[in-house]
């Protein structure tokens, strides 16, 4: 069996690859992805933390389940914010004809 | 499972109303559009618009009722007796009436600036119910689960909301600034909800609050994961109500999106993140005000300071309240630093006059615009009062009240605030904070200036006032004043149940009270 700290430990690279992407990348399809990794390295963390906590009840050791429950609510709100996501790349898109970031600069200071 | 109970659906009512509300405005929309005939007429697009947001308003009203109806009653545990997954207590209810009042502002002062804008489509009233539904979640979220369900569900529609007026790229780049920052802010939220559901093994507000309290933490980096935890969920709401190292994207984001989303998301999405980092902190730290005391005392004396300071350069008038947001979101937090069921109290209030002039003074600019043109320039501004001096001369209320002169709301509100801090031992915090009140009359005043003692040219194209419009600026003028001169004397008028300030300290001492 897989010792809980090595998922953690995965979890923490994936948050900060994600973090570093987020704050470094300039495509907008990239950085979706990105805000994406993050979320599911929180979700990989969640069911790392699920291990830790085993609860007694009616004699057997069963798990409380908690985060597991909580990934699945993670899995559907990210669906949903990809899908708002690509809709508004989309929007702009068709006003812009650009990916990058750089190029969505008409609102400073 | 057991301590699962029947449950009493009405409890939800607010929710449901507006849920359900949100799903039958969607349908209307499908339906009327591919008909194109309503009850035998033919009927334009915009037609479909204003019946729906009609529908919305009365399912706005309904919740608000339903908010009102039970309030007094205590509290309501939803799903789970021992721990809940929503509590409806006076704080949630309050803040519920307050959400969706301000959501009916918002319908009514939309219907006209969106015809004018040439994208009245019923979804944006769908959009608005939704966002309004993920509110209330979110005040009345006792785990971790709905804390996060809640955020989303009110920030998705808002996304979109944003970007409603496609064809335009300032529409587009500010619905992407903030579904970026909104999305990086919710995985980082996120993250500490992790951790802190690894060093306690719970997801609800209390029995974290009780793993907490334990002190004997089942593995040793317990502690440090928790205060991690703590750490990044901070970071995550401060993005929502955005405090000053993380609040960069708010004036782009009002700047660019509709005026009416703008107003919407000034008032509302503050209020309810505000009320859930409230709950939040209050129910799971044991005395979370003297713990996070300095961190606070210093997020609010930055915040206020950098909005405020921002604001004086701005000559755009949406970008100025933005930064103005941005320093009254400095005010509250005054609240958090002090801790006392008297500074929460204050808080609440602030927020009730806030919601009226804030969506006032947005409410002016919605009514200004036309055809496609936005009217959010101080040169626009110039010599107002001529052409149109009933706006110009609401407009100054609402500018007059922000900036807190006394005869206003704005005043008692920033009064109560202040006085609770004073009388907690927060004198210096309160200095910056009246020094900062006064730099903010000088960019609010610029306003009247501008409107009264400048001339120009152009003359706004709009002649005309939507029903709605002055429906809202009435209300808005009239409730400003009326909390300025009756803030808690009411039962001049025999409302005694109007009593503002009174709801407010009930509504905050079960939450105060109920967490001790």
């Amino acid at each position: 069996m897989i010792p809980v700290e090595h998922v953690l430990g995965l979890s923490a690279i994936l948050f900060l690859i994600g973090t570093v992407g987020a704050l470094t990348r300039r495509n907008i399809i990239v950085l979706l992805m990105c805000i994406e990794l993050m979320l599911n390295a929180a979700s990989l963390a969640f069911v790392g933390f699920n291990r830790l906590w085993p609860v007694k009840e009616a004699g057997a050791t069963v798990s409380a389940l908690n985060g597991q429950v909580f990934v699945l609510m993670v899995i559907v709100v990210a669906t949903a914010e990809v899908a708002v996501g690509l809709g508004i790349v989309i929007s702009l898109f068709r006003n812009r004809d650009s990916m990058n970031v750089e190029d969505v600069s008409l609102l400073k200071w | 499972m057991n301590g699962l109970e029947a449950l009493d659906l009405s409890v939800l009512a607010p929710l449901l109303f507006v849920s359900g509300g949100s799903l039958l405005v969607l349908l209307g929309e499908v339906l009327l559009s591919h008909r194109a005939t309503f009850l035998g007429k033919a009927t334009s697009p915009s037609w479909i618009g204003t019946v729906l947001s009609f529908v919305s308003i009365l399912f706005l009203a309904l919740a608000f009722f339903s908010a009102i109806f039970p309030f007094g009653e205590g509290t309501t545990k939803v799903f789970h007796a021992t721990s809940p997954m929503l509590v409806l207590d006076p704080l949630a209810n309050f803040a519920i009436a307050l959400l969706t009042l301000a959501g009916i502002f918002v319908c009514l002062m939309s219907v006209t600036y969106l015809a004018e804008m040439d994208i009245h489509h019923g979804e944006y009233y769908a959009l608005l119910l939704l966002a309004t539904a993920g509110m209330m979640v979110l005040v009345a979220a006792t785990d971790l689960m709905t804390l996060f369900l809640g955020i989303e569900l009110m920030s998705i529609p808002i996304y979109v909301m944003a970007g409603f007026d496609r064809k335009k790229l300032r529409s587009n780049e500010s619905a992407l600034k903030y579904l970026i920052v909104g999305g990086f802010a919710s995985a980082i939220l996120l993250y500490g909800m992790a951790l802190l559901y690894g060093a306690t093994g719970h997801t609800d507000f209390t029995e974290i609050r009780s793993a907490l309290a334990s002190g004997n933490p089942p593995f040793a980096a317990a502690g440090a994961l928790a205060l991690f935890g703590f750490a990044l969920i901070v970071v995550g709401l401060a993005f929502k109500v955005s405090t000053v190292p993380f609040h960069q994207w708010t004036p782009d984001v009002y700047e660019g999106a509709p005026t009416p989303v703008a107003a919407y998301m000034s008032v509302c999405v503050k209020a309810a993140a505000f009320v859930a980092l409230l709950r939040f902190l209050g129910v799971t730290l044991e005395s979370f005000a003297d713990r996070l005391h300095s961190l606070f005392w210093i997020l609010a004396l930055l915040t206020m300071t950098v909005g405020n300071v921002m604001a004086l350069i701005q000559e755009n008038v949406k970008r100025m309240l933005a930064y103005s947001s941005i320093a009254h979101a400095g005010y509250l937090l005054i609240a958090l630093v002090i801790g006392t069921p008297e500074a929460y109290s204050a808080m609440l209030f602030y927020l009730v006059v806030y919601l009226f002039m804030n969506l006032g003074a947005f409410g002016v600019m919605a009514a200004l615009a036309s055809r496609g043109e936005e009217f959010d320039t101080l040169d626009q501004f110039a010599g107002l009062a001529k052409a149109r001096p009933a706006l110009a001369l609401v407009m100054t209320l609402f500018m007059f009240a922000l900036a807190g002169i006394p005869g206003t709301g704005g005043f008692i509100a920033k009064f109560t605030l202040f006085a609770s801090a004073v009388n907690a031992g927060q004198v210096w915090l309160v200095i910056f904070a009246v020094l900062n009140s006064l730099v903010s009359v000088f960019y609010y005043l610029r306003l009247p200036v501008a409107m009264y003692m400048k001339t120009s040219a152009r003359t706004p194209a709009r002649v005309d006032l939507g029903s709605g419009e002055s429906l809202v600026l009435i209300a808005c003028a009239a409730a400003v004043l009326f909390l300025g001169f009756f803030p808690s004397g009411l039962d001049v008028f025999f409302l005694k149940s109007a009593d503002v300030l009174a709801w407010t300290k009930f509504a905050i001492t079960a939450l105060v009270f109920g967490a001790a």
